[in-house]
């Protein structure tokens, strides 16, 4: 596996945690647990965030392996 | 007519007037009755149980002294509520029995407690050691309340320091195999949500004899037949252990790549991570 695809990966998977977290976001009845899923939340957007630009970064490094 | 018809009429009578008399005195459990409570509670049986079954009394007169024995203690209710001082005189007031870790002697033989009735009290409540105990208190219905010394006190997750996610009360929306709307509608939740959950644990409802959702709509079932394995809920679990799992991924990159920029990209996000696993982690363990 290359970097690019190692890094594809665990964007996906910062993707599939965003997600998941959203489910919790909307599921959560009580006020200070959606805020704390909501707080989680936007940490985990600025992760992914960068992690999409390094992806775009690394496809260009590597475009053999794109 | 026959006595007996007289008998039948008069105890179905004194039931439903005693029932309703009961119902309006408020409804305590017996040892909490004070005093007065008691008494009520006695006579008003003795005189349902004496003009049920003696028929040479007159019906009028049960009428009356019920209606006596109901309204005085129904009104001294009515003013204890409105009137501390009143209350203070019927209901009776709490004695201090140790305060600052001593005895107060003086309060037990006020009392007319010996120190055997103390220690009885205080082993009721799984103290054995007087000294262990900070505050003790005899309340009016004579039941005793402790406070036993800080250090004796359970640890509490407010003394670790440990931050906890606030738990609301879990709703029970399934029960003998049939779904309970009111429930799930006050978890903002509805049939087809139930549904679908039923079916990620692959069982029918009318197998299900116990459903219970939690205030994050996490559905826990017990079925009727106790042979069917029910999968433990695995979406928390495996949110966090995805989010630890990238975690270290990020921290892998940063140590494989040579790049000073990517390297401090990795890191910095690596630590986001961290702190979003710190921060979720009492609401979804």
């Amino acid at each position: 596996m290359t970097v690019g695809s190692q890094v594809k990966g665990c964007f996906a998977s910062v993707k599939s945690i965003e997600a998941s977290l959203q489910l919790f976001v909307n599921k959560s009845q009580d006020e200070e647990t959606k805020e704390t899923f909501l707080q989680v939340q936007q940490l985990i957007k600025e992760v992914k965030d960068d992690l999409q630009k390094q992806v775009i970064q690394l496809s260009k490094e590597e475009p053999q392996y794109k | 007519m026959p006595d007996w018809i007289f008998v039948i009429i008069r105890s179905i009578t004194l039931i439903a007037i005693l029932f309703f008399m009961v119902k309006w005195l408020g409804a305590k459990q017996l040892s909490q009755l004070n005093i007065f409570e008691t008494i009520t509670g006695v006579v008003l049986g003795g005189i349902v149980a004496l003009h049920t079954v003696d028929l040479s009394s007159n019906f009028l007169y049960a009428l009356i002294a019920m209606a006596i024995w109901f309204i005085v203690p129904f009104s001294v209710e009515l003013i204890s509520l409105k009137s501390k001082t009143f209350r203070d005189f019927t209901q009776g007031k709490s004695t201090v029995f140790i305060q600052d870790g001593k005895i107060m002697e003086d309060n037990l033989k006020k009392r007319g407690y010996t120190t055997d009735d103390l220690l009885e009290k205080l082993r009721e409540k799984d103290i054995f050691l007087a000294s262990d105990v900070e505050f003790a208190l005899l309340e009016p219905t004579g039941s005793i309340s402790v406070l036993q010394k800080r250090d004796k006190m359970p640890l509490t997750a407010k003394d670790l320091g440990i931050k906890l996610a606030p738990k609301k009360e879990p709703q029970t929306v399934i029960m003998d195999g049939k779904v309970i709307l009111e429930p799930l509608a006050n978890l903002s939740l509805n049939l087809n949500w139930l549904e679908t959950e039923l079916a990620k644990l692959n069982v029918s409802i009318e197998n299900v004899f116990l459903g219970q959702a939690d205030s994050d709509a996490q559905l826990t079932v017990d079925l009727y037949d106790d042979k069917i394995a029910v999968p433990e809920p695995t979406e928390k679990p495996l949110l966090l252990a995805t989010m630890k799992k990238c975690q270290a991924d990020l921290e892998l990159f940063s140590l494989a790549t040579e790049n000073e920029e990517s390297k401090q990209l990795y890191e910095r996000n690596s630590k986001k991570l961290q702190a979003a696993i710190d921060l979720i982690f009492p609401s979804i363990q």
